[in-house]
């Protein structure tokens, strides 16, 4: 509990008054000569118990009455379950708010959203507590440490308006232990605004083992959930899961597969709702009919002028319980040539490389592909190219430097073993020796079919990779603890076939063996080595395109500065927000439109005894609120101290009522003396 | 009223004597007396009222013999009257410490002086004796009853003598007034009975045993009964015994049990013994409580019927 009025609080010894006044009434008293000593002996005798027991709550009453005087006129705030507050001044405190697209869920009759019913009651909270002499923000969306001049900047600020982010509270946690550190705060209370969204909190993550071990060591920080766990009822969201510009010979059209999810649907009934496209500021509206999973509006087609060659469009919903999910920018253009390189001495293999990347994997689309040899490597148009395959020595120098520029500008490159020689180091890894697996090493025993280049196909089915027969395979060296990579596929037990190396953008893979029958039978059999070198070409070329659609974030634009907003759901959020809001950017001939990862529409609320589990050991407590509820986190209880102080009064009142006054008769009446003795 | 006395006496006040001259002091029970007076006697005499017949046995004087009935039966009886005697009152006073207690300037101590000297005076007045017993710590004052004014002058003297102090010897100086009279006697008790009401009963049982007349004036304040104090006091003890500092908020409703607890058996006490008990409120007029006293007696007197209800003795 804290004070508004904490000087009053010395008044506090007050409470001392009615023993003083009863020690000065004692010291006081009158003197009689009496003659009936024998019945105040025996009085005196019977009054031990209960009378005294009586005496002592009276005592007690009067000093409970005074205290809570002092109490009230000191304008208590109210600690209640937020028992961790005010256990004494914090060095710094910290807000960690959740500025996901689940916190815009908002309560229909108020208006008020679960971020924006968190600040309001967390700068209410903080403007009547003490909050040290640092107070820091770390949104969710730019992840960076932000100091603050008053708990009321945090209404005001742009970072902590809504976004259409994803939120990484683990990550978020690590920003505030290092401010921790780095400022040597002493005590430190950290308030964690957030809806317990799975895909925020990844409460799987090893990384809160991490967490947990390094608050534990810090001495004074408390940990405050605010959690808004309830989610929306029959709240709706829409999604572009494609979107494509076709043109024939007359005429063009873009042709969109549209997603609508639902989220807490009351009944079962089936629901038609208004889908709004907008393209190129021609709206039209289609009704699409929900069922219990929601919708799916596969090829939906809109006409466009011919002469229109890239441009942006937005799908929309009613509004309804969360605005930022109901609607979804997208951007089209003509879709750019997939080119790809494949740098390689043997022209057996580098056919083979050149045929699986030639043929388009859908209509509309044009391929292009090259084979060069390694001496050529410097006539590589590296700005048109999207994929480029290496099977040769590794290279070094200038060229491995190109190479890594052509990764991080977000392109993709395989390097498979060349017959002969190693080459030097790249990615960290290089090729060790040629080796023949056993029986059962030369099987796939394990691939990730989740996603990347051998996840299942769209229609669910997995790649043939059990068929897959390698004959010789390369190791490779170099990866270490520290630098693992990701293998995407493994022969026996622990034998790499295909690993990612670790990139920041692109993609770097590095597969052990040959498509060739000396050394496997990915050609034979085709369907895996065509698929994956499609998928390979179609990520790599995407950074080829003029459009893009990227999740909103830090770093989505890139340089932020160049990009223009074009549409923006919520205006211009300004230069240091753009990435973290819907809507289009443009950048000359660029287009960007950035929206809501997919996971902001799918992820559970994560219970909350997994949560608990998160800090568990640590100083924490979770306050479970409402969205919209209008209570606030810190209200005054004078009140409830007056109420104290006036019940005590009531009740020493009654104690000390005098008995009803019968005057004893002491003459005559002995029926009542009788009465009175029983 | 005596003179010629070195002591004052104005707590016997002639107004109340004037008032209370015609009523007359009765003893309930038949005295035994040494002289001709107006109090029945157990012994048969020559008075004019009527006692009964019995049979005539040779001895007897015949000038007492019914000679009408002998005409009526043929039998002779010899009529009897009955003998009347004087009275001996025997005042046994309690001049303990608690005495003293006081409301409105008038103690108990005063209140028992007047009450006792007035006694003494009404029955000096109608010629019968009187006795002092004073019941300090100790009985230490013992004037035997006699019947002439010059006594009365030496019991009035005693009585403005009383200081009230120390512990009362009451219930010893009972015992001892039990034993030391010897012959029937009204005895007249004046005190505030601040003692355990089974000793007590023990005293009134042995005086009723010796076939004495007991009646008790019992002084009591209306302040001692009601215990209507409201801040902490000091308690002084009247007795001498040590004080007590008490908050009688805390300890009032327990006082007022424990005195109506005691004055209920101290009821059943004096019902038990036949005693003829007055429960006196010490700021009350003597006059008032003489007057409801003495009609009381004349009432017992020419009725004849509490007391033998109480004692079972049939009626003659």
């Amino acid at each position: 509990m804290s004070f508004l009025q904490p000087t009053i609080l010395l008044a506090l010894p007050l409470m001392a008054l009615p023993i003083v006044i009863h020690l000065i009434h004692q010291h006081r008293h009158r003197t009689v000569p009496w003659a009936a000593m024998m019945f105040l002996v025996r009085a005196q005798r019977m009054s031990r118990g209960m009378a005294r027991l009586r005496y002592v709550l009276i005592m007690l009453m009067r000093v409970a009455a005074v205290g809570a005087l002092v109490l009230a006129v000191s304008r208590p705030l109210v600690s209640g379950w937020l028992s961790g507050v005010g256990m004494g001044k914090p060095d710094a405190t910290l807000i960690l708010l959740d500025r996901s697209v689940s916190m815009e869920a908002q309560d229909m009759q108020t208006g008020q959203s679960k971020r924006s019913t968190a600040l309001g009651k967390l700068a209410d909270l903080l403007q009547k507590h003490d909050v040290g002499s640092q107070l820091v923000l770390i949104d969710s969306a730019s992840g960076q440490p932000q100091s603050l001049e008053s708990p009321q900047a945090l209404l005001d600020l742009p970072g902590t308006a809504a976004s259409a982010t994803s939120a990484d509270i683990a990550g978020m946690l690590e920003q505030a232990l290092t401010y921790i550190k780095a400022n040597e705060s002493g005590r430190a209370d950290i308030w964690i605004c957030s809806d317990l969204n799975e895909n925020d909190w990844d409460a799987g993550s090893g990384r809160w083992a991490v967490l947990r071990e390094q608050f534990a060591r810090l001495k004074g920080v408390h940990l405050f959930l605010l959690s808004y766990a309830d989610r929306p009822a029959n709240n709706l969201c829409i999604r572009v899961t494609h979107v494509k510009r076709r043109q024939s010979a007359h005429r063009a059209e873009l042709v969109l597969d549209v997603l609508v999810g639902i989220e807490g649907r009351a009944n079962g009934r089936a629901q038609r709702v208004p889908v709004e496209f907008a393209v190129n500021g021609v709206h039209s509206v289609v009704e699409v009919e929900l069922d219990a999973q929601g919708a799916s509006l596969q090829g939906h087609r809109i006409p466009i002028d011919s002469d229109l060659r890239s441009g942006w469009g937005s799908v929309g919903l009613p509004g309804d319980s969360n605005p930022l999910d109901n609607r979804f920018y997208f951007v089209f253009s003509e879709p750019p040539v997939r080119k790809a390189v494949v740098v390689t001495n043997e022209t057996r293999t580098g056919e083979a490389f050149r045929r699986a990347l030639a043929i388009p994997a859908e209509s509309g689309l044009q391929h292009r592909a090259e084979v060069l040899t390694p001496a050529r490597a410097g006539q590589l148009d590296w700005e048109d190219t999207g994929l480029l395959i290496w099977q040769a020595p590794l290279p070094g120098g200038p060229v491995a430097e190109q190479i890594e520029r052509f990764v991080e500008s977000g392109r993709v490159v395989m390097f498979f073993p060349p017959d002969q020689g190693e080459g030097d180091q790249i990615f960290s890894a290089r090729w060790g020796t040629w080796q023949q697996p056993g029986q059962e090493q030369s099987r796939v025993t394990w691939w990730r079919s989740d996603a990347d280049l051998l996840g299942h196909a769209d229609s669910g089915d997995a790649l043939p990779l059990n068929d897959l027969r390698t004959y010789r395979i390369r190791t490779l060296e170099g990866l270490t603890a520290d630098n693992p990579g990701t293998a995407l596929a493994r022969l026996g037990e622990d034998r790499p076939l295909l690993v990612r190396a670790p990139a920041d953008r692109g993609a770097a893979y590095f597969c052990t063996t040959l498509p060739t029958a000396r050394c496997s039978s990915l050609e034979r059999d085709g369907v895996v080595f065509y698929v994956m070198l499609q998928r390979a070409l179609a990520d790599g070329c995407r950074s080829l395109a003029v459009t893009s659609l990227r999740d909103a974030g830090p770093g989505a634009l890139g340089d932020r500065t160049r990009w223009e907003p074009v549409a923006a759901a919520e205006g211009d959020p300004g230069v240091s927000q753009r990435e973290f809001h819907a809507g289009v950017y443009k950048d000359g001939d660029y287009w960007t439109a950035l929206n809501r990862s997919l996971a902001e529409d799918r992820a559970p609320v994560t219970p909350v005894a997994s949560v608990d589990a998160l800090f568990a050991g640590l100083a924490y407590e979770r306050i479970d609120d409402a969205v919209g509820n209008p209570g606030s986190l810190a209200s005054e209880i004078w009140r409830l101290f007056l109420l104290v102080m006036a019940l005590a009064l009531v009740v020493e009142a009654g104690l000390c009522m005098p008995e009803r006054k019968t005057r004893q008769s002491g003459f005559g009446d002995l029926s009542r003396v009788k009465r009175e003795a029983r | 009223m005596p003179e010629n006395s070195s002591h004052s006496h104005d707590f016997i006040d002639p107004k109340v004597l004037a008032r209370l001259a015609g009523l007359g002091l009765h003893a309930r029970l038949p005295m035994l007396g040494s002289v001709s007076g107006r109090h029945r006697s157990p012994i048969r005499g020559s008075s004019l009222e009527f006692a009964e017949y019995r049979k005539y046995v040779p001895g007897d004087d015949i000038r007492r013999m019914d000679w009408r009935a002998w005409g009526r039966s043929d039998r002779y009886y010899i009529k009897e009257y009955e003998a009347d005697t004087n009275l001996r009152l025997c005042l046994i006073v309690d001049t303990s410490g608690s005495m003293n207690f006081a409301v409105n300037g008038v103690s108990k101590l005063e209140t028992m002086r007047s009450l006792a000297g007035t006694l003494a005076y009404l029955t000096a007045h109608q010629g019968d004796a009187v006795g002092l017993y004073c019941a300090g710590q100790g009985l230490h004052t013992e004037i035997r009853a006699r019947r002439n004014a010059r006594h009365l002058r030496v019991v009035l003297d005693q009585l403005a003598d009383i200081k009230g102090e120390g512990e009362t010897g009451l219930a010893d100086a009972l015992h001892r007034a039990a034993e030391s009279i010897r012959q029937r006697a009204l005895v007249v008790v004046v005190s505030d009975l601040y003692i355990e009401p089974e000793v007590l009963n023990s005293c009134f049982q042995h005086l009723r045993f010796r076939k004495h007349d007991v009646a008790v004036f019992h002084l009591l304040d209306q302040t001692e009964v009601d215990f209507a104090f409201d801040r902490p006091t000091r308690f002084l003890d009247l007795e001498g015994g040590a004080p007590i500092l008490t908050d009688p908020n805390l300890v009032g409703k327990q006082y007022r049990q424990a005195m109506a607890g005691y004055l209920a058996d101290l009821q059943t006490v004096m019902h038990k013994a036949a005693v003829d008990y007055h429960r006196v409120n010490a700021g009350e007029p003597v006059g008032d409580i003489l007057a409801r006293f003495l009609v009381g007696r004349k009432h017992q007197k020419d009725g004849r019927s509490s007391l033998s209800r109480v004692t079972g003795r049939p009626q003659r």
